[in-house]
């Protein structure tokens, strides 16, 4: 028998012995095409969601690599890592000598400055508000706006009296509530306003430390940074996009906060609330009267109604307390008298599914222009603070330009976690020392010559000596003029002509950096332009770490390695249990076809056919499902690619879809990878029982006849 | 209370006097908290010029110059800071229990808490004021010790119900023989030991609205117990008890240093 025939035969029996032992065929063939197509589809989707993940984190921040000092304490982590944002990544002390070696990199299209911090700002409550405009009302001697700040803080005081009185019953401290109950009546009283124009430093003063402490918290606004080539950034990142505002100019300091980030930190928290209810009940489907939190939340929402109270000027809450009562025609103060704006507000923020449209239209046409719905506005020039590398706090006064987005990630909590400033702005708030301040810092502490003390010995340097008094008559510095020789003002005044100066592009380029981003022409060649710009930097002398898009990410860069991960846990689990199955099935029609192997035996077929049967066997049953089940996956993952597959509200699969819907697509590879890693399991589970049947020996076929 | 100083020192000789390692009993210990007050209180107003520096591990020095300004009749306190220059006109106002730090880079004033470190330091604002032991803690007797070449008393201080502090609970070392504060330590009320400062140098001037001395630390050292290695020293390089403008202790006047 010549080779061919000889396949023909094993190939024409292997046919027959399939539709012979229809149930094992069947059994086998299920668990191959399910997964073969269990292989496709993941790989597929896990591949469109890395491609997908890619776009997000390479167009929106990281660009395809990231350059970061090599003598680094922590991994650089752009969306945030272990260190909350205060990693230690060490810093490029001069971008442009980066920026020199990366242009000669084949494959670089550009290289962008970085810095990512955290910063904060904060604003004092209220009360606080209404004192610094009645400051500023007093030194422009506005009568008539101070009448309606006095108007404005009797109202004010009117709603803590009533809670404080309320609160009378309970409190422990009824002397401090006294007192304060005390300060609602001085405000309130002729004397105290006739005391404005006699001294009116005094009278804010009182309003600032003894009404202000009484309402609640101020805002505090913890926000993550990067301090960047706007315009570099803006060029080179494709899915940027301003969103309200503007760009920050060419050469002008400024912020830009991220557009999700300003709606759901900088808005009015009442606002917030309202459209967060109104989304989840529009868009996720949810009614208040069935969702227990939907209706906590609005519970919430009501009791913050002073936001909008403290916020009014007198005319309007005039103006809004008869329009609620006409809307709510049924809502009464508990005494039954006519409802306080206070009752009114609370009322019309208990909202439920049937008034929820109605009063959220009305809120943002009637109320809204009536108060701050922002705390910033596009166009303010707004206090950021944050910690130097040196520890303290350091501020700056930055004019916010506009709101951003990256294209497709609007809903994104992960791509709206940075909020974009010049990187100017971020060197001053780094608050690296420059060699005339270190000098003007020796100077004074030389002038002291106080000693260092180690911590160790402290107390034995300190207190070592004779026990002797340590009390000494000072020399005399009674009436010495703090001010002589020192022009404060005119300190001031030459800083903040440095501050304020326009800057070029080089001085952008000049300076200190904490990363950077490389976007590259192709980025395809990734891991071959990743080495060549290490080799480059290598040999340049300057100590950095080139990573590629995935590692800089953080965590969230790692998303994707553990669904990977878990995928094949999962397909590693069904193909165990597949190879058990199929091994069984294998062992018991091995065993159901002892006479039929014992008379191929007897024919003369050696144990090498058997096993090459029983294996051949396999792979044409495996190659049928296997061809099945791809073409399964295939159709499914292009339906998928057809209809998308929704993110919802899940930010974590916004960003890894890399928008709100994910159109998978699949490759050649996931069909290769199906067939070939089913083909596999098949095979090893068949080389048990076929080892089996290349042990039958002849005799047993006779015997079975006899 | 000037009428009850002498009664102070009396109480507090009788309370060192036996100068042996028995407890004191209450009143001694609260005479001796009392006198700790007593003694740095100046009925007038204060000025001193301070010197304050902060040392951490892998970081710059941050070192400042400032003016302190007290008027501990009204409860105020301010510090304006002199140099450096990126510095220079930025300060601290506190009006009774408010604290609030002036920027003048922004033009803005920001309230802060008492666990506020002063100029980024690990000073904090009650290193600066006027001593209120006896008001704002109860203490008791730990032990009598030696530290270095000085027979110490030991006491825990605990703050008292609804005091705004900023630790919870202190620890002094008083010298026996002068009444002189030589340790501090503070604790967070998980334990946890937050800072030790030594007072290694007082000196006393006359107050003329006292009618007797004022005692002042010359020198403070502050050793940070949670992030070892830091330390921060303050030197009170000049003081004057002479009265300060009327007016002072406002935001406007603070402002109007820089502007």
């Amino acid at each position: 028998m010549n080779s061919l025939s000889y396949w023909a035969v094993l190939f024409v029996a292997s046919v027959r012995n399939i539709f012979t032992h229809k149930l094992k065929s069947a059994v086998v063939g299920l668990l191959m095409c399910f997964g073969t197509g269990l292989v496709v589809t993941g790989t597929a989707l896990l591949d469109s969601m890395e491609d997908s993940m890619s776009k997000s984190i390479t167009s929106s921040l990281a660009g395809h690599l990231q350059v970061y000092s090599a003598e680094a304490k922590d991994e650089l982590a752009l969306f945030g890592g272990m260190m909350m944002g205060r990693e230690d990544i060490g810093r490029i002390a001069n971008f442009e000598d980066l920026e020199r070696v990366a242009e000669q990199v084949e494959n670089v299209r550009a290289i962008v400055p970085m810095g990512i911090d955290i910063a904060s700002i904060t604003g004092g409550n209220e009360t606080d508000r209404v004192a610094d405009t009645l400051r500023t009302a007093v030194a422009a001697r506005d009568q008539a706006q101070i009448d309606l700040l006095r108007l404005q803080l009797s109202l004010m005081a009117d709603a803590l009296r009533s809670e404080f009185e309320a609160k009378q019953a309970i409190t422990a401290d009824k002397e401090a509530l006294a007192a304060d109950l005390q300060n609602l009546d001085r405000l309130q009283s002729d004397a105290f306003w006739l005391s404005l124009s006699d001294d009116p430093e005094l009278a804010i003063q009182f309003i600032e430390t003894k009404i202000a402490p009484m309402s609640s918290d101020g805002l505090i606004v913890y926000l993550r940074y990067v301090g960047t080539d706007l315009d570099e950034f803006t060029k080179n990142f494709e899915r940027f996009e301003i969103v309200k505002g503007e760009a920050v100019p060419a050469g002008h300091r400024g912020f830009l906060f991220a557009e999700k980030f300003y709606e759901d930190h900088v808005k009015h928290k009442v606002a917030r609330d309202l459209d967060r209810i109104h989304r989840q009940v529009h868009e996720e489907e949810k009614t208040i009267a069935e969702d227990a939190l939907l209706r906590t939340k609005v519970g919430q929402m009501s009791r913050q109604y002073r936001r909008i109270s403290f916020q009014l000027r007198p005319d309007d809450a005039q103006n809004l307390t008869s329009e609620l009562r006409t809307m709510m025609p049924e809502v009464r103060a508990k005494d039954g008298a006519e409802p306080s704006l206070e009752v009114l507000l609370q009322a019309f923020l208990e909202v439920n599914d049937q008034n929820l449209d109605e009063r959220y239209a009305y809120f943002y046409e009637s109320i809204a222009p009536k108060i701050e719905l922002y705390k910033i506005k596009v166009g303010d020039v707004m206090t950021i603070r944050a910690y130097t590398r040196s520890g303290y706090l350091k501020a700056v006064n930055t004019k916010v330009y506009g709101t951003f987005n990256f294209r497709g990630l609007e809903r994104s909590d992960l791509a709206a976690a940075a909020n974009l400033m010049d990187i100017v702005t971020f060197r001053d708030l780094y608050g690296l020392m420059s060699e005339t301040r270190r000098e003007e810092l020796e100077q004074i502490r030389e002038e002291v010559g106080a000693a260092e003390i180690d911590r160790q010995n402290a107390e034995d340097t300190l207190f070592g000596g004779s026990g002797q008094s340590l009390v000494a008559a000072p020399e005399d510095t009674a009436g010495f003029d703090e001010f002589r020789g020192q022009d404060l003002a005119g300190i001031r005044e030459d800083l903040a002509e440095a501050y304020n100066q326009r800057f070029d592009a080089e001085t952008v380029a000049r300076g200190v950096a904490l990363n950077a981003a490389v976007v590259l022409e192709d980025p395809d060649r990734l891991d071959e332009t990743k080495a060549a710009l290490q080799a480059a930097f290598d040999r340049s002398g300057q100590p950095m770490k080139v990573v590629d898009w995935q590692t800089a990410s953080g965590i969230v860069g790692q998303f994707i390695i553990v669904i990977r991960l878990v995928l094949y846990v999962a397909i590693f689990i069904i193909f165990l249990v597949a190879l058990v199955i199929i091994n069984n099935t294998m062992v018991m029609a091995t065993m159901e076809r002892t006479t039929e192997i014992g008379t191929l035996r007897a024919m003369g077929a050696q144990r090498s056919t058997v096993m090459t049967m029983f294996l051949f066997e396999t792979v044409v049953l495996g190659l049928l499902a296997g061809v099945a089940g791809a073409l399964g996956g295939a159709l499914f993952v292009t339906w998928l690619g057809h209809v998308g597959i929704p993110a919802g509200n899940q930010d974590t699969l916004i960003f890894l879809f890399g928008g709100p819907r994910m159109y998978p697509a699949f490759g050649l590879a996931n069909l290769a990878v199906g067939l070939v890693s089913i083909l596999v399991v098949s095979l090893v589970s068949t080389l048990y029982p076929a080892r089996l049947a290349t042990r039958i020996p002849p005799v047993v076929a006779m015997q079975a006849k006899d | 209370m000037k009428s009850l100083a002498p009664l102070f020192v009396v109480l507090l000789s009788a309370a060192f006097a036996p100068r042996a390692a028995h407890a004191l009993g209450q009143s001694e210990v609260d005479a001796i908290v009392k006198e700790l007050d007593e003694r740095q209180r100046n009925n007038g107003d204060y000025k001193s010029l301070v010197y304050i520096e902060q040392k951490e591990k892998n970081k710059n020095d941050l070192i400042y110059q400032a003016v302190v300004y007290r008027r501990d009749e009204d409860d105020k306190l301010m510090i304006l800071f002199m140099q450096p220059k990126a510095e220079a006109g930025k300060g601290y106002l506190r009006i009774d229990k408010n604290l609030f730090m002036y920027d003048p880079t922004v033009g803005r004033w920001e309230r802060r808490t008492e666990r506020e470190r002063i100029g980024g330091t690990d000073s904090r604002r009650a290193d600066f004021d006027e001593s209120r032991m006896a008001e704002e803690f109860d203490a008791r007797f730990v032990a009598t010790e030696k530290l270095g070449a000085f027979d110490v008393a030991h006491l825990k201080l605990s703050a008292k119900k609804g005091v705004d502090v900023a630790y919870p609970v202190l620890e002094l070392w008083v010298d026996t023989k002068t009444g002189n504060l030589l340790k501090q330590q503070e604790i967070a009320l998980s334990g946890r030991l937050m800072r030790t400062s030594y007072y290694p140098k007082w000196e006393k001037m006359h107050s003329p609205s006292k009618g007797s001395d004022v005692y002042f630390p010359k020198e403070i050292r502050i050793f940070d117990e949670v992030e070892k290695g830091n330390q921060t020293l303050i030197v009170m390089q000049k003081v004057d008890l002479s009265s300060l403008e009327a007016n002072m202790f406002t935001k406007a006047w603070l402002e109007s240093k820089s502007r």
